[in-house]
Formats: C-alpha cells, sequence, structure tokens
C-alpha cells in the first residue's frame, strides 16, 4: 500500500513561469493584437471629431455640459498625449514583440514528410507515361526551372519530392514588424533629443531660436494673394509667402537665405519654415488730444493688448483688416492691404465693451477723453523651427514597414507535395504509366492558391505530357469535398 | 452654349460610365454576354477618357489638376475603373463592374458640384510632392472602393443564400455547373480537386445549389456568382493593393508635412482620419490569416473600412477644418 500523497503547491517559480506563459500568450494572440487597434483607431478617431487643445469654454460651448466634462475628465481634449493613448501604442509595440518572437520567428514550413495527399484540399494526380526514373526527372526540372526549391526524401519506403517557393517570404511580418519598431524609435528618439518652436520677426528685427542660439534677422517680408474669379465669386487666393532673411549660425557666420513654404533652410542641422505671418500694428493713445502712456513701445502682434495707464479700461489688438468695406465699416473679403484697418476689443476688466474696426488715420473713443488710433503696420512672418535627429530611423522605418507588407501581401509561401507512383492497374515492377500525386498548402490557407495550383498543375501535365497522344479527357476541375485535414497529417 | 474640350471630355466620360453601368448590371443580373460585351469596352472608354481630360485640363491650366476636391475626385473615379479593369481582367470579375461604374459616375458627378474653375494652388500644395502623394492616397481609396463592392457582392450572396429554404430531399438534385460533376470515373488523365470550404461563412448556403435545381430564381441567379471563398478571397487581394497604396500615400504625404510644415506627423485630422482607415486594414490583414475571421467578418470588416476611407476623403476635407480642407 502507497502512502497518500498530498498534493503540492506549485513553486512560486512554477506560478510564476504559469503567469508570464499567460501574458505572452495573451499578447502574442492575434485576436488581442486586433482588439488593441480597435482602441486605437477609436481613440484616434475620437481626436478627429473633438477639437484638440483648445480651451476647456470651447468644449461647454460646443457640447452639453455633461459631454463637456466627459471629454475634460478623459483628457479628449488633448488625446494624443493622453496617458491611455501612449499607453495603447506600448501595448501594441509589446503585442507587436510577443507576437514577433512566439508566432513570426518561430512560423516555419511543415517538416518534410508523408501527407496523405488527397486529404489535403488542393491536389492533383496527373497520369505519365515513360520510364519511372524520367517522370520522376521531368517533374523536378519543371519545379526547379519554375524557382521552386525542389528536395528529396525517402519515407517509408516511398520517394517523395518536396517542393517550396517563397519560403523566406514568411519573414515579411516580421520586416513589417521591424519597420514598426523603427518608427517608435525614430520617435522616440525626438522626444529625447529634438526640439521644435515657433516665433515671429518682424520686418527690420532679429530672433533667436534658444536651443542653438542661431539668429534669423528678417529683411523683408513678401506675400502675394491674387483675385480669382470662380464659379462662386471672387477667391482671393494665397499664391505666395516669402521671409529674406540673414542667418548667423552658431559659429558665427552670416549668410543671406529665403524661407518659402515647402522650401525650409537648414542652420545647424535645424529646420526653419514658413508657417504664418502677419501685421504688427503701432498704437497711440491721446487723452483730450495729448499723447499718454499705456501702449508697449514695441509694436503689436494679434492678440496683444495694452491697459490705459489709470483707468480699468483695456484695448486688445485682435485682427489686422487688409480692405474696410467703406458701406458697412467691416471687413471687406480682399485681404490685401488695400484699406486697412485694424479690429481693436475694449474691455472693462475683463468685461468685453465691445469690437471696432478702425482704419488706419481714424480714431476710436473710449470715453473720458481717452483716444486710441492706429498709427501704422509692419508685416511680420511667422517662422516654425525644428530639430529632429529621429527622421532618418523614421523614413528607414517606414521603407521597411513597407517592404514587409508587401513581401507579406505578394509573395505566398506554398510547399507542394509530389509522390510518383505506378498508374492503377500498372504493374509496379514493369510500370510505364505513372501517376504523379501533387498536394498544396500554404500560410494564407487554401483557397488562395487554388487558382495558381490549377495553373501549374495545368503547365505540369503539359510539360511531363508533351506529346501523349492519349485523349485527356474531361479536364475542368473537380472541387473536391473531402474534409480538409491540417497538412503534414500522417500517410 | 459652347462646350470646352475639358467639359465635353467629362460629358463622354460620365455618359461612357452609364452606359457601362447599365450594361454590367444587366449581366450581374442575367449573366449575358452580349451585356458584358458592351460594357467593357465603356468603361475602357470612360476611364481613358477621364484620364485625357485630366491630361488636357492640366495642359490648358497648367495648374495640377489634384488640388481640389474636383480633381481629386476625378482622378478617384478614373483610378475606381483603372483598378476594377485591372482585376476583372485578371480573375474574370465582370460582374461587379455595373456597381463600381455606379459609384464612379455618382462621385464624378459628385466631384462636378465642387469645379469653381481655375485656381492656382495655394503655397503648401505648391510642391512637386503633390504628384506623388495624391495619386497615391486617391488610388489606394479607389482600391478600397472596389473592395468593399467586391464584399458587398459577398454580402448579398451570403444572405440571401442563407434566407433560402433547402427543397425536400426526395427530389433528385443536378450539379449547379454543368459539367463540373466528378471525372473520376471517367477516363480523364487529371483530376484537380480545389479548396474546400474550411469556415462556416465561407461555406456556400446548403440549400442554395437544391434551391436552384428546384427552380427558385433567386438560387439560380446566386449560383452563377463566384463562390464566397472566391470573393473573399478577391476583396483580400484588391486589399492588399490598397493597403500597401495607402501606406506609401501616407508616408509621401509625412515626407511632404515634413517639408511644408515642419513637421511629418500633426494629428491633423485628415492624417489621423488616415491612421484610422490604416488601422482598420491592417486589422483586416491580420484577421483574414485566421480562417474562422476569413469571409463574413473579413467582408463586414472591408464595408467598415471603406466608411473610414470615406469620412478620411470626405468627411474630413468637406466637415472638419484642419491643414487638408481644400474643398475648392
Amino acid at each position: 500500500m502507497s502512502a497518500p500523497s498530498i498534493a503540492q503547491p506549485a513553486s512560486l517559480r512554477a506560478q510564476w513561469n504559469d503567469a508570464v506563459r499567460d501574458v505572452l500568450d495573451l499578447f502574442s494572440n492575434i485576436l488581442f493584437a486586433v482588439s488593441l487597434f480597435a482602441v486605437w483607431g477609436v481613440l484616434t478617431l475620437i481626436g478627429v471629431i473633438v477639437d484638440q487643445g483648445k480651451d476647456p469654454s470651447v468644449y461647454f460651448s460646443a457640447y452639453p455640459a455633461g459631454l463637456a466634462r466627459l471629454v475634460m475628465r478623459l483628457h479628449f481634449d488633448n488625446v494624443y498625449h493622453s496617458a491611455q493613448y501612449v499607453g495603447i501604442i506600448g501595448l501594441i509595440l509589446a503585442s507587436l514583440a510577443a507576437c514577433t518572437f512566439r508566432r513570426v520567428i518561430p512560423a516555419r514550413l511543415p517538416p518534410l514528410r508523408a501527407v496523405k495527399i488527397e486529404h489535403i484540399p488542393l491536389h492533383a494526380t496527373i497520369l505519365v507515361r515513360g520510364a519511372e526514373g524520367d517522370v520522376r526527372a521531368r517533374v523536378e526540372r519543371f519545379f526547379s526551372e519554375r524557382g521552386w526549391t525542389v528536395r528529396k526524401r525517402e519515407l517509408g519506403g516511398v520517394e517523395w519530392t518536396f517542393a517550396d517557393k517563397h519560403n523566406w517570404a514568411r519573414r515579411g511580418v516580421l520586416v513589417a514588424h521591424t519597420g514598426f519598431v523603427l518608427i517608435a524609435a525614430g520617435t522616440t528618439i525626438y522626444w529625447a533629443k529634438g526640439f521644435s518652436g515657433t516665433t515671429t520677426v518682424i520686418s527690420g528685427s532679429t530672433t533667436t531660436i534658444p536651443q542653438t542660439g542661431a539668429r534669423i534677422a528678417l529683411d523683408r517680408f513678401g506675400y502675394r494673394i491674387d483675385p480669382i474669379e470662380t464659379k462662386s465669386g471672387t477667391v482671393y487666393q494665397p499664391i505666395d509667402y516669402v521671409s529674406n532673411v540673414r542667418v548667423t549660425s552658431a559659429d558665427g557666420a552670416t549668410r543671406a537665405e529665403t524661407i518659402r513654404v515647402n522650401h525650409p533652410i537648414d542652420i545647424d542641422g535645424t529646420l526653419v519654415y514658413q508657417a504664418t505671418y502677419g501685421f504688427a500694428v503701432t498704437l497711440a493713445l491721446t487723452k483730450d488730444g495729448k499723447p499718454v502712456a499705456g501702449p508697449p513701445g514695441r509694436a503689436l502682434q494679434e492678440g496683444d493688448g495694452f491697459v490705459v495707464d489709470g483707468t480699468t479700461r483695456a484695448i486688445r489688438y485682435r485682427q489686422f483688416v487688409g480692405t474696410i468695406d467703406r458701406k458697412t465699416g467691416g471687413a471687406a473679403p480682399d485681404p490685401r492691404a488695400n484699406d486697412p484697418g485694424v479690429v481693436l476689443d475694449v474691455f472693462d476688466g475683463d468685461q468685453p465693451l465691445g469690437s471696432e474696426v478702425v482704419p488706419f488715420g481714424g480714431k476710436l473713443d473710449l470715453g473720458a477723453g481717452y483716444r486710441v488710433e492706429p498709427l501704422r503696420y509692419t508685416l511680420y512672418s511667422g517662422l516654425q523651427y525644428r530639430y529632429d535627429p529621429g527622421i532618418p530611423l523614421v523614413g528607414i522605418g517606414a521603407f521597411v514597414l513597407l517592404a514587409g507588407l508587401c513581401i507579406s501581401f505578394y509573395l505566398l509561401p506554398a510547399r507542394l507535395y509530389v509522390r510518383v507512383d505506378p498508374a492503377p492497374g500498372e504493374d509496379a515492377a514493369a510500370a510505364r504509366r505513372f501517376a504523379v500525386g501533387l498536394a498544396a498548402t500554404t500560410v494564407k490557407g487554401y483557397d488562395i492558391f487554388e487558382e495558381r495550383f490549377r495553373d501549374l498543375v495545368n503547365a505540369l501535365d503539359g510539360a511531363v505530357n508533351p506529346r501523349d497522344p492519349t485523349p485527356r479527357g474531361d479536364r475542368r476541375p473537380v472541387l473536391g469535398s473531402a474534409a480538409p485535414e491540417p497538412p503534414g497529417a500522417p500517410a | 452654349m459652347s462646350l470646352s474640350l475639358d467639359q465635353i471630355l467629362i460629358l463622354i466620360a460620365i455618359s461612357a460610365y452609364i452606359t457601362s453601368m447599365l450594361a454590367l448590371f444587366t449581366y450581374f443580373l442575367a449573366r449575358e454576354p452580349i451585356a458584358k460585351a458592351v460594357g467593357i469596352p465603356f468603361a475602357v472608354i470612360g476611364c481613358a477618357t477621364q484620364f485625357v481630360e485630366l491630361a488636357v485640363r492640366y495642359e490648358t491650366t497648367h495648374v495640377w489638376p489634384l488640388t481640389n476636391l474636383y480633381g481629386s475626385l476625378s482622378l478617384f473615379s478614373a483610378m475606381s475603373v483603372a483598378i476594377f479593369i485591372g482585376f476583372a481582367w485578371r480573375y474574370d470579375v465582370w460582374f461587379l463592374g455595373g456597381f463600381v461604374q455606379a459609384l464612379a459616375a455618382g462621385f464624378l458627378a459628385y466631384g462636378l458640384t465642387w469645379n469653381e474653375g481655375t485656381m492656382p494652388a495655394v503655397p503648401a500644395l505648391q510642391s512637386y510632392w503633390i504628384k506623388i502623394h495624391v495619386p497615391l492616397v486617391v488610388s489606394a481609396y479607389a482600391a478600397f472602393m472596389v473592395a468593399a463592392v467586391s464584399s458587398l457582392i459577398y454580402l448579398i450572396k451570403y444572405y440571401f443564400g442563407r434566407s433560402l429554404d433547402a427543397p425536400p430531399p426526395s427530389r433528385a438534385l443536378q450539379p449547379a455547373h454543368a459539367g463540373a460533376g466528378d471525372a473520376a470515373g471517367t477516363a480523364a488523365q487529371m483530376q484537380i480537386h480545389g479548396a474546400t470550404a474550411v469556415t462556416a461563412t465561407m461555406r456556400e448556403a446548403p440549400g442554395l445549389e437544391a434551391a436552384a435545381a428546384h427552380g427558385s430564381t433567386l438560387a439560380q441567379w446566386l449560383v452563377t456568382l463566384p463562390s464566397l471563398a472566391k470573393l473573399d478571397i478577391m476583396t483580400y487581394r484588391i486589399v492588399a493593393i490598397g493597403l500597401p497604396l495607402l501606406t506609401v500615400g501616407i508616408i509621401t504625404g509625412a515626407w511632404w508635412a515634413k517639408e511644408a510644415w515642419g513637421a511629418y506627423w500633426q494629428w491633423d485630422p485628415k492624417e489621423t482620419a488616415a491612421l484610422t482607415s490604416w488601422i482598420v486594414y491592417a486589422a483586416y490583414m491580420h484577421l483574414h490569416t485566421r480562417s474562422a475571421w476569413r469571409g463574413l467578418r473579413s467582408a463586414w470588416l472591408s464595408i467598415l473600412g471603406f466608411i473610414t476611407i470615406m469620412f478620411c476623403y470626405l468627411g474630413v476635407n468637406i466637415w472638419i477644418s484642419g491643414l487638408h480642407s481644400y474643398k475648392m
């Protein structure tokens, strides 16, 4: 009688291994990966639908209060930089890594072994006349000449021929995943080492890129806007924005450059782009006709303002108006500076009192003898700068990703199992007619290969029976109804 | 009223598409070879005329004709037909043509409503990238449209087929495909056995062929359509063209954005909508590796993908303001 056994609790190490295996199984599950894709897609779509990076008041004015609160609480106002968005990308990368190492890399063609040809859904039989060795040689030559890798094995006393094509293309998924990782790495390098920013520079002045110390002096900014007659009326179409600048790089060298949209300049590896432009305005403030302090000494850009000294009134320069419609007193559609003015907002403390279009040369009465007058305007150029050391890696990653997709989609790894037997009714020792049996498997199922298999078999038949006078009978393909078995089923 | 060459070509293209649509719909419904013989040349004529029209417009205005919605929709409809013709030629799927031509004509007609005349390109569009990026993404959209049509046919066959009741089993049944009987008992020298259905949604409706033999008009029509497995593979093949095109389109767009705006990715609505579509089709390709997801689910996913494409293409351009709001 044996002693009763007591179930021992699994060791911690075994439990840990089980847990790790479970997690890896989950992360390498393709449905889990696709679920992550779905969440990623939904979050991305939310970012398209919900305006990003706006003031909370924008959401409360655009949506019902409850929905606006939800947007704010779930960080959908800045979803692409939210923890959940970065987290889902992290999970996708983890899933991608798990899939790569547990599914893609171990995936190989099934081992060379005998199969029941008729149990593989894609199969065919061809009758060939000739000596057995000659028939085998013709079959092998046919596949070799068409780029199939032919190998022969004797299994269970039967000589098998195995023909593989595009076996290496199984690595296409690995290549695509590598591209994805390279893109992620390139983006990470930018986050770690890159920088970007925007700056504005008024004609005749200089701006500095703070991270590099490079200086950009704007000699002149020019724009071209053409009136175009369309079926709906006149449209003022921007044609060109040009900044003529003098650039002083970190080593002190100065050179003249022209910055246009689509034509950034390179200053010590930092690219500088034409981004926006605008009109800086100089305002004068008077009380009872005499100048008083208030406006800053510099020209104001859109959004800038000042407080009228000794009062609670504040003035904000909201917008430049190129052409004032003298009939309505408002802005005309022509944005060019023909009859220019400015839109000024007037506040009392935080309370807006109103807005007014004020032409250059005109004055806005603020009450109590105060008047504000736009004196002159100067064009300024809005520039964007960016240093991104991750760009080459992102570019390589994109190329690798694309190559991986093409390999995966267009090259189909396939295996043919071929055996040559005496035809039914032939004596095995003196057979002159042989049945060439073929079966095909691929990594993407059978349906995708059916047409090519049919073409291949027809071509093989033509190649190995070139001058056979026997009628070939009904050549129409016959759809099989055999229940499919996994490839490699034992013979 | 005198028409310009450009307008005459557009009229010819739309007329050819409508004629082709009617003929190929007839072929779809009645399998009349004459309908196919009429539909194919008109599809080719419409497509070729559209490409000529785009070239004429460029030659006469010296403005690249893809800077607005009218131009891109013109290319979209032309590419849809071109991709369809290519696939139909290769895989003999002309029965899809009525749907494709209808959509092509519809999109072209809709594009005409955005035609405001010749306008020079805004500075951001004055780049050689427009000649690379826009045709690539528009071609991708076109491929996905053809894939969606293929999926639609799949769904039609699947649901109509499933709706048929099997007839009483006592009736002797004939094979649906004349002459496709098993040749094993004949003197045939060669037999080829095709792939068998491996999933429930790829299997033909059990009562379909029987109902066809029983005299059901719907069933007799449905059996003339390619098998569900073939339709599924067809959709897969077209998506396999569209997804790399979309990938290259996104990559070239990112490269262009880097030159124009200083960042290859700015989470602009167009970029993110394109990413959403890419994710849907990447999911499609991943799920298609699993037999359980081939067939019905894949067909629905392809339809969903095309909805995201339409949102990315038209929804973002028309309703959402951003860096890609090039309507006129």
